[in-house]
């Protein structure tokens, strides 16, 4: 009988150690570049092997889809686009497909204030050798510039630019997309919280493991040093973030600021914002939408956001913040701000 | 050695069967809970081009379009000695013992330990 019990409690005590440690769901984080950007993804995971695998398929999904509307690459589908831009109908894949016929949403939505044709704009500028086009060279291009040139079949998944010349770019909207893509995947691979962060399109989902939500930082637009780096700390969870800013790639000169934003009814940046990011619960309603806001500005912006049933936060040329009301209960504004 | 053997009762066995198994197992989850070695990984154009072991101090040279970017590894730290983008925010950047350094316009990424964690302390992503 006593051999019996010790054999119990020997087997349970063999069994403690094995049965704790394991499964404990911790935060795992990776980061890889994609689309000219660093890619990050978080997960909630039981293991370093769980976190690895569904980590690396989601980035797979990214990479992919990457490929498929790269602008610089002569291989994608968007260059096969803009190649036969005036003359025939090129087939795409789904995802091609989607993420153009978002652009199209939101440049409607936005009364062009978001334009995927800004191609031939955009290529003018090189903010990295700080090359503007002249004033002529802008007025020139003005006229390739319209969305509604943008021609898409449904039923045979072709899209055809309608005129020579037109280039496509879907650097504004595709990196949110295809943080969608990914974070569908994690989901479909049984992850149940995590944040997929493509540069500042960021999808964030589920609870960290203590139960609380996740903190998004919203960068400060005239950063001085290194602990001014945010303005701003968004408390949340399945939401999507997206920020534009005048920032991220900009050349000073004669102390008129040149950035990347450009306003696709000038064809010069857009001046009426330093930053704009919006909070939705749909993907659909942050990248794309976050640029269209920053070129209509803080009343305009406001008013997008409103009627997308969205929130955001502007800060304007003149540094003021403009929030919607929800705001207030999920982001917390740095000392000084 | 028999006589003591022979002098312990099932229970005793047990118990010293369980110990030594949980001072084996206590090795793995030790392990287990221990920092890895660290990798220095070089991306160009978003492929992984070389892995380099952060204990190891060396110098190289990584091809890019806007030409060749030194970096060095130095003391479990890395930084790009020497680059030829036009604003060199990637050698400003200094040395980094963990995270990331970034040189976009030659599409060179060099990673530290696998993870690119620059984020600050409290805050789980940034946008902007």
């Amino acid at each position: 009988m006593k051999t019996k019990v010790f054999l119990l409690f020997f087997i349970f005590l063999l069994a403690l150690p094995l049965s704790c440690g394991k499964g404990r769901p911790s935060i795992y984080k990776k980061t890889k570049p994609f689309m000219d950007t660093l890619v990050t993804i978080t997960v909630v995971a039981g293991s370093d092997e769980q976190a690895n695998r569904t980590i690396d398929k989601a980035f797979s999904v990214i990479e992919q889809f990457g490929d498929k509307i790269n602008f610089f690459s002569d291989k994608s589908e968007l260059s096969a686009i803009n190649r036969n831009a005036g003359a025939t109908p090129v087939k795409v894949s789904p995802d091609t497909l989607g993420v153009i016929e978002r652009a199209l949403y939101i440049s409607e939505k936005s009364n062009g204030a978001f334009d995927p044709t800004i191609g031939p704009e955009m290529n003018m500028w090189d903010f990295f050798k700080k090359i503007r086009p002249s004033d002529t060279a802008i007025k020139k291009k003005l006229s390739l510039i319209n969305y509604r040139d943008i021609i898409v079949d449904h039923d045979r998944s072709t899209v055809l630019l309608r005129r020579k010349g037109m280039l496509m770019d879907l650097g504004g909207i595709a990196k949110g997309y295809a943080a969608d893509l990914a974070l569908a995947n994690l989901k479909q691979n049984g992850i149940g919280a995590g944040i997929v962060a493509a540069a500042g399109d960021i999808r964030a989902f589920g609870l960290k493991p203590d139960g609380t939500l996740w903190n998004i930082g919203i960068k400060n637009p005239r950063q001085q040093s290194e602990a001014d780096e945010l303005i701003a700390k968004a408390s949340l969870t399945n939401k999507a973030i997206s920020t534009s800013g005048d920032y991220e790639r900009y050349f000073i000169e004669d102390g008129r600021r040149y950035h990347h934003i450009l306003d696709p009814k000038t064809g010069y940046p857009a001046g009426r914002c330093r930053s704009v990011t919006v909070i939705s619960d749909s993907g659909i309603f942050a990248d794309g939408f976050s640029t269209a806001v920053f070129v209509s500005g803080p009343e305009k912006g406001m008013e997008l956001v409103r009627e997308a049933g969205s929130d955001a936060v502007i800060i304007d040329k003149d540094g003021v913040i403009h929030t919607t009301p929800a705001v207030k209960g999920m982001v917390t504004f740095e000392s000084g701000h | 050695m028999k006589a003591v053997i022979r002098n312990t009762t099932v229970a005793d066995r047990l118990l010293f069967i369980f110990l030594i198994a949980a001072s084996v197992a206590g090795i793995f989850i030790s392990r287990e809970a221990m920092p890895k070695g660290s990798d220095v990984i070089i991306e160009i154009g978003g492929k992984t081009a070389y892995t380099f072991a952060l204990d190891t101090d060396r110098t190289f040279s990584v091809p890019g379009p806007l030409g060749v970017t030194i970096v060095e590894i130095k003391g479990r730290k890395v930084r790009v000695k020497e680059a030829h983008c036009h604003n060199r925010l990637c050698e400003k950047q200094g040395w980094v013992a963990r995270g990331a350094i970034v040189c976009l316009p030659n599409r060179v990424v060099i990673s530290v330990g696998g993870k690119a964690d620059n984020t600050p302390k409290g805050i789980d992503a940034i946008t902007g």
